[in-house]
Parts: C-alpha cells; sequence; structure tokens
C-alpha cells in the first residue's frame, strides 16, 4: 500500500486536474448539502425561538381535571403537598404553584398619557415571592408587602393627590384611608413582546428594552396602576359582588420575569390568597390553579407525564409546545429528505462520472500498476479522487448555505413586517451541522466513487495497456 | 551454475472463452541468464507481448511454471508482484505510455509513489532524466516533446528503480531510423555498464542484430532459442509484424 502522504499528494493533484469533470461531479452535492445546511440551521433556528421562547418544551403547566359525579365536585385538590410530591420526582427541576384570582377585577391607568383599561380577573396569577429570589432585581421588591392584610404606613386622604410618605411606592386605600404598599407586579416576557411588536407602535407608545432600565428612566410613578377588585369591564357578566366588598387597590409594575403567567398579571401569591378568600371563599384561597413545573429535560416529559396521571391523578395542559414541537419534526424531517434525495442522486451522478473517468484513464491505471501500484493503491487513489470531491463540496455547500442565510435574514430585518419573538436570525448554524455536512458530503462521494474504484483496482494491468 | 532471471515451463495462455477461445501460449519453455540482451520475434499473433506481459506480471498465464528474479509467479501475491514491478522490472513499450499531466520528471518519479522513502526521488529522477540525455527537459510536460524523447524519458522510468531485468515491446516501433538507432545503443549501454538483462519484443532486424540470442515463435511456441545456451542469429529482414 502507498504511503498515505504520496497518496494525498496524488489524489489532490489527479483531482484538480480537469476542472470540468470536477465541477459536474460537485455540482449536485454542492446544492445537496448547501440544501441540507440551510434547511437544518433554519428549522434549528425556528424551533429555538418557538420551543425556546414561545412555548419552552422543558416547562409544563399542569391542572387538576374536573370531575363530577351526581353534580358532586371530585377534582383532585392542588395544594402545597402536591407541589411537594411533585418537586420531589427526579425529572423534575422546579415547581412553581399559581392560584388564579377568580373573582371579576379591572385594571386601570395611564401609561405614557394614554388611559388603558384591561381585564384582571382570570388574568392574573398569584405565585410564591420565593420564586423570583433569585433575581436580584425583583427579589427586594416582588413580595407580600401587607401579609396579614393591614396598612403599613399611615392615615391618609384618599382621591385626592398622593399623601403618603413613600409617593413611589405607597398609594392611599379609600377602604382604610390608610397608606398601602402598592401592589407588585410583574409580566412575561411574552407579554412585552406583544406590547412592543403589536401595541407600541399602533398606539404611538415608546418601545421598551430592558424593563428595568425603561423604569429608571422614566420613573417609578409612570409604573403605577390600578386594580379594581369585584368590578369588571365584560358585558353580560353574570358574576355579583357584594358591592360593598369592591375596592380599589394600587399596583406597580416591578419588573420582567419568566416566572410570571405568559399573558397576564403576577403578583405575590399572598395577595390573591386573602382577596380570593374575601370576593369566593376560603376555598378558593387554599387551591392552586395550575402548578408550572420545569423539567430537567424536555425528553423526560412522556415519563413524568405518565406519573402525573397514575400517582396524583392530574393531568398536564394542552402542551402547545409539543403540537409545534411535533410539526417542525415532521417539516424537518421533509427538507431533509428533499436535500438527501438531491444528495443521493448526486452520489449516482459522480457514479457515472468515475465510470467514465475509468474508462478514460485505463491507460494511466495500466501504467501505475506496471510501475508498482497495487489494486488498493488504484483503488484508494480513485477513492481519494471522490472523498476530495466530497470535502470541497461539503464546505462550498455549507459557504452557500450560510450565504443564503445572510439574504434571508436580511429579508427578515428589513422587509417582513413585526411579529412578536422576531429574531436576529432564523438559522443556528451550530458546528455539528457543519461537520455533518462534510461527513456526509464525503459519505456520499465516497459511495458514488465505489464501485469505479473496484472496477478501476479490477483491471488487468495488460489490458488497460493495451487500450489505443 | 547461474540461476535463470526468467525461467518459464509450459506456460500456455488463451483468450476468450468456449468455441471462441483462442490459445496465444502454447506451452512456451525458456531460460534467460543474468545479463543477457534478448531479441523477442515473430509474426503478429506469435504470443510475443503476451510472453512479455506474462513475464512482467502484467498479465496471467493459465497454466504453467513462471519464475522471473527468484520469483515464482505461481507462489507471488498481487502485492509481492507489484513491488517487484516497483523495485526490480521496468518496462518501455511501444505508446511510451507517459502521463501527459506529469512533467517529465514527474513521469520519472512516479514509481517513487509506490514505495516508502523516497525523498532522493527528485534527484534520481534527474540523474535517469541525465543518462538518456534530457536532463534540460525535467520540468517539460511530455507533449511538448518529440517521439524519441517521449521514449528516452519513458526508459528514464525503466531505470528509475535501478531494475534488474528491462521488459522492452516494441521500443523503436514508433520512433524513425536515427532515433531508434540511439534507442538502440542506450540499450545495448546499459545492458553492457549496468549488467541489467533485456528482453525485447521487436519485428526490426537492426534490434535482434544486437542481441546476444534470438527467440523466434510462431503460433504461440518458441520455435528459436529457447534454451540459454542457444544463440541463434536472425533468419531474415522480416521478423514479423507487431504481437
Amino acid at each position: 500500500m502507498m504511503p498515505s502522504g504520496k497518496l494525498a499528494r496524488m489524489v489532490v493533484a489527479n483531482a484538480t486536474r480537469s476542472p470540468k469533470h470536477f465541477v459536474l461531479s460537485a455540482f449536485g452535492i454542492v446544492i445537496g448539502i448547501a440544501a441540507f445546511v440551510f434547511f437544518l440551521a433554519g428549522t434549528l433556528g425556528v424551533s429555538d425561538v418557538l420551543l425556546g421562547k414561545v412555548f419552552p418544551l422543558d416547562q409544563v403547566e399542569v391542572i387538576a381535571p374536573h370531575t363530577s359525579i351526581a353534580g358532586k365536585n371530585l377534582s383532585q385538590k392542588m395544594n402545597a403537598e402536591t407541589v411537594a410530591k411533585i418537586k420531589a420526582r427526579p425529572e423534575v427541576k422546579d415547581a412553581l404553584p399559581r392560584m388564579t384570582l377568580q373573582f371579576p377585577a379591572t385594571g386601570y391607568g395611564k401609561f405614557e398619557g394614554q388611559a388603558i383599561n384591561f381585564e384582571v380577573g382570570g388574568f392574573t396569577d398569584g405565585i410564591p415571592d420565593a420564586h423570583v429570589a433569585g433575581d436580584p432585581k425583583l427579589e427586594p421588591v416582588f413580595k407580600d408587602w401587607e401579609p396579614d392584610g393591614k396598612a403599613m404606613g399611615p392615615t391618609c386622604v384618599p382621591n385626592t393627590p398622593n399623601n403618603c410618605p413613600d409617593k413611589a411606592w405607597q398609594y392611599c386605600d379609600a377602604s382604610d384611608n390608610m397608606c398601602h404598599h402598592r401592589v407588585p407586579v410583574i409580566i412575561s416576557p411574552t407579554v412585552l413582546e406583544l406590547y412592543n411588536t403589536q401595541v407600541a407602535d399602533s398606539h404611538g407608545l415608546p418601545h421598551i428594552g430592558v424593563m428595568e432600565q425603561f423604569i429608571a428612566e422614566r420613573g417609578r410613578e409612570r409604573m403605577h396602576f390600578w386594580m379594581g377588585l369585584g368590578s369588571t369591564m365584560m358585558a353580560g357578566s353574570n358574576v355579583t359582588i357584594d358591592a360593598s366588598k369592591h375596592r380599589e387597590v394600587g399596583a406597580i409594575l416591578v419588573g420582567v420575569s419568566d416566572k410570571a403567567r405568559r399573558v397576564g398579571l403576577t403578583i405575590p401569591i399572598g395577595y390573591v390568597e386573602r382577596w380570593n378568600r374575601t370576593f369566593v371563599g376560603d376555598k378558593a384561597a387554599s387551591e392552586y390553579s395550575s402548578i408550572i413545573v420545569t423539567l430537567r429535560n424536555k425528553d423526560k416529559l412522556a415519563t413524568f407525564s405518565q406519573w402525573l396521571q397514575d400517582e396524583p391523578k392530574l393531568k398536564l395542559e394542552d402542551q402547545l409546545g409539543a403540537s409545534f414541537a411535533t410539526a417542525m419534526f415532521v417539516i424537518t424531517f421533509v427538507l431533509l429528505g428533499i436535500a438527501f434525495v438531491i444528495v443521493i442522486i448526486s452520489a449516482i451522478n459522480i457514479a457515472h462520472n468515475f465510470f467514465m473517468q475509468v474508462t478514460e484513464r485505463r491507460r494511466e491505471i495500466g501504467v501505475l500498476r506496471a510501475i508498482g501500484a497495487t489494486r488498493a493503491d488504484v483503488m484508494a487513489i480513485i477513492v481519494g479522487e471522490s472523498a476530495i470531491i466530497g470535502v470541497v463540496s461539503g464546505t462550498l455547500g455549507s459557504l452557500f448555505a450560510w450565504l443564503a442565510s445572510l439574504g434571508v435574514d436580511w429579508a427578515l430585518k428589513h422587509v417582513a413586517p413585526k411579529f412578536p419573538f422576531k429574531p436576529d436570525s432564523l438559522f443556528n448554524f451550530e458546528w455539528w451541522i457543519f461537520a455533518s455536512a462534510v461527513g456526509l458530503s464525503i459519505l456520499f462521494c465516497v459511495l458514488g466513487g465505489l464501485l469505479p474504484a473496484l472496477r478501476a483496482s479490477r483491471l488487468e494491468p495488460a489490458a488497460a495497456l493495451a487500450q489505443n | 551454475m547461474v540461476s535463470p532471471v526468467i525461467s518459464l515451463r509450459d506456460v500456455t495462455k488463451s483468450y476468450g472463452q468456449g468455441s471462441a477461445r483462442t490459445p496465444v501460449l502454447r506451452g512456451v519453455s525458456l531460460d534467460i541468464a543474468p545479463g543477457e540482451l534478448v531479441a523477442l520475434v515473430g509474426q503478429s499473433g506469435s504470443g510475443k507481448s503476451t510472453l512479455l506481459n506474462i513475464v512482467g506480471g502484467l498479465d496471467k498465464a493459465d497454466g504453467g511454471e513462471i519464475k522471473v528474479l527468484d520469483h515464482d509467479y505461481g507462489k507471488t501475491g498481487e502485492r509481492e508482484l507489484a513491488r517487484l514491478r516497483n523495485t526490480s522490472i521496468g518496462f518501455v513499450f511501444q505508446a511510451f505510455n507517459l502521463l501527459d499531466h506529469l512533467t517529465c520528471l514527474g513521469n520519472v518519479t512516479l514509481p517513487a509513489a509506490f514505495a516508502a522513502g523516497g525523498k532522493d526521488a527528485p534527484a534520481r529522477g534527474r540523474e535517469a532524466l541525465d543518462r538518456v540525455g534530457l536532463s534540460a527537459y525535467a520540468d517539460r510536460r511530455p507533449s511538448e516533446l518529440s517521439g524519441g524523447q517521449k521514449q528516452r524519458v519513458a526508459i528514464a522510468r525503466a531505470l528509475f528503480g535501478r531494475p534488474k531485468l528491462l521488459l522492452c515491446d516494441e521500443p523503436t516501433g514508433n520512433l524513425d531510423s536515427a532515433t531508434g538507432h540511439e534507442v538502440i545503443e542506450f540499450f545495448q549501454k546499459i545492458n553492457k555498464d549496468d549488467g541489467v538483462t533485456l528482453v525485447i519484443v521487436t519485428h526490426e532486424r537492426r534490434v535482434s542484430n544486437i542481441a546476444q540470442r534470438v527467440i523466434a515463435m510462431r503460433d504461440g511456441n518458441i520455435v528459436e532459442g529457447a534454451g540459454t545456451d542457444v544463440h541463434t542469429a536472425g533468419t531474415g529482414d522480416d521478423l514479423g509484424g507487431p504481437a
């Protein structure tokens, strides 16, 4: 067997001596590999946005299925014990209980000079303060400031300009004429994204990049709004609340967190417990409406889901993320299938080209055998030449895919309209995509060159040299 | 007694299959001693080139015993046979068989690609080109050379591995008279100076005239000069066409 260094030199020299043959052989593979890299990086990039930011697959919502027999509600109850049981599961990283505001409530106020009104009841969750403990910006402010429900400030005169000592954090509550701490509210990145992409431009409002920076620039007072507990904007609502219970509560938006409810407001759970007890009853104040579970690995979802049904008799809320993941898998499968078909056809084309080459180079092969080449040497030379085409095609294909992605990203930035979670790039070019592209290219080129190489190695030197 | 460089016993070879099967060698036996310069002559189709190819390991015999340079081909594997061609046997063809994409030096040093080491290959290649008087043409392509020059480059390639045996198939067949004469003189020189054994398939009388022995073939048989003790001169101007 010829030494590898000499084989490599001969292979490179042979592969480059006929640019026409090289281009004819490489063209299809370049297209196929470019499609492979483009599709794979594209679906990976889109999946990253969809399943990483919009519908994270490693976060699932556990709810209690509604069961009733003869009008009697037999649904499972979710409480602190349920949370502890879920947290003890090996596949669970964290479990975040949520309690939804179960009575009508509205939100209103002014933002950047414009009046805003929105429904709060049913769209506001309470979560334990401890769950934002890891966030240094939220930890000092996102807490139940009045755990016993009593005012922390002095007396005041309601419905006048704020006369509480701390105007940023306190408000005068008309229910007891006392200064109370404003209820801290957080929103999810989804709400912020929806605001930036759907609301801000159409209403002439400023875009908010980093919430804390925005608050620092505009001042805390700009983040104030009111919550009308017991009132609703919904026409035809049949929920009746004792008018004596109606209360106007001051709230303040303190930041953004992925622990917040995806669409709606999130406040410390203590407030929701007290308000649910006051407006609905003790039962509504003692049961969680859902538990947000963060899995250690999204692949553990099936195991966790099965345990959930078997043991605590709970279930997962419908997983939009899972549906998107399935859709993305199918799309990826189809697109990669197209790329593979191109590559396979190209490999057949390479085989055809190399068969022609072997015929054209019979005399050359005969000469090589006459001066000492073994059958294995001849085979290695032809296979090596096809592998070189694979290396170059894989590299060029990857390069073309990357260039095409730049074009698509440019169009995304300058032509496509704004939409929530619009990424800077639709592509995720992981290193392994390029590595597998070059690897696949070499594999298919070598497969294409294998049969011609076998035929070349089987040529009898005397017969090859006898060719005119 | 010195063992022969080439020893053939009852070598047979046919081409084709079934009713189309054509015998080319019908039990050829011969011995060639070290340092001999042998001319192999005969009519077209007499089996000269086939015999040369079998001796060089470029073709396989159907039967018989073949021993070349102490290698019994019946017991020699493909790899060992390739090594033998690489190190000990040189070939010169009528059609030169140079590779056009390589320079003259590249053609001459090509055998080094199939052997380990060989850092001195360029120097040895230039030395071989110098021996055939073409050192100035080292970087030229074969397409830039005349027929005679091409054949001399082919001879330089055959001599590159310092072979013990040189097998030449109609080496002057594509050359004019003067150039052919130069090539013949060169063969004589390397036979005399280096002791290289030469077997030259030819139909030219001037080649057979310089041979120490002429082996004549007809219809796949040796009809003259098979033994090492026989030295038979040519029998006429026409020694037969190419095999």
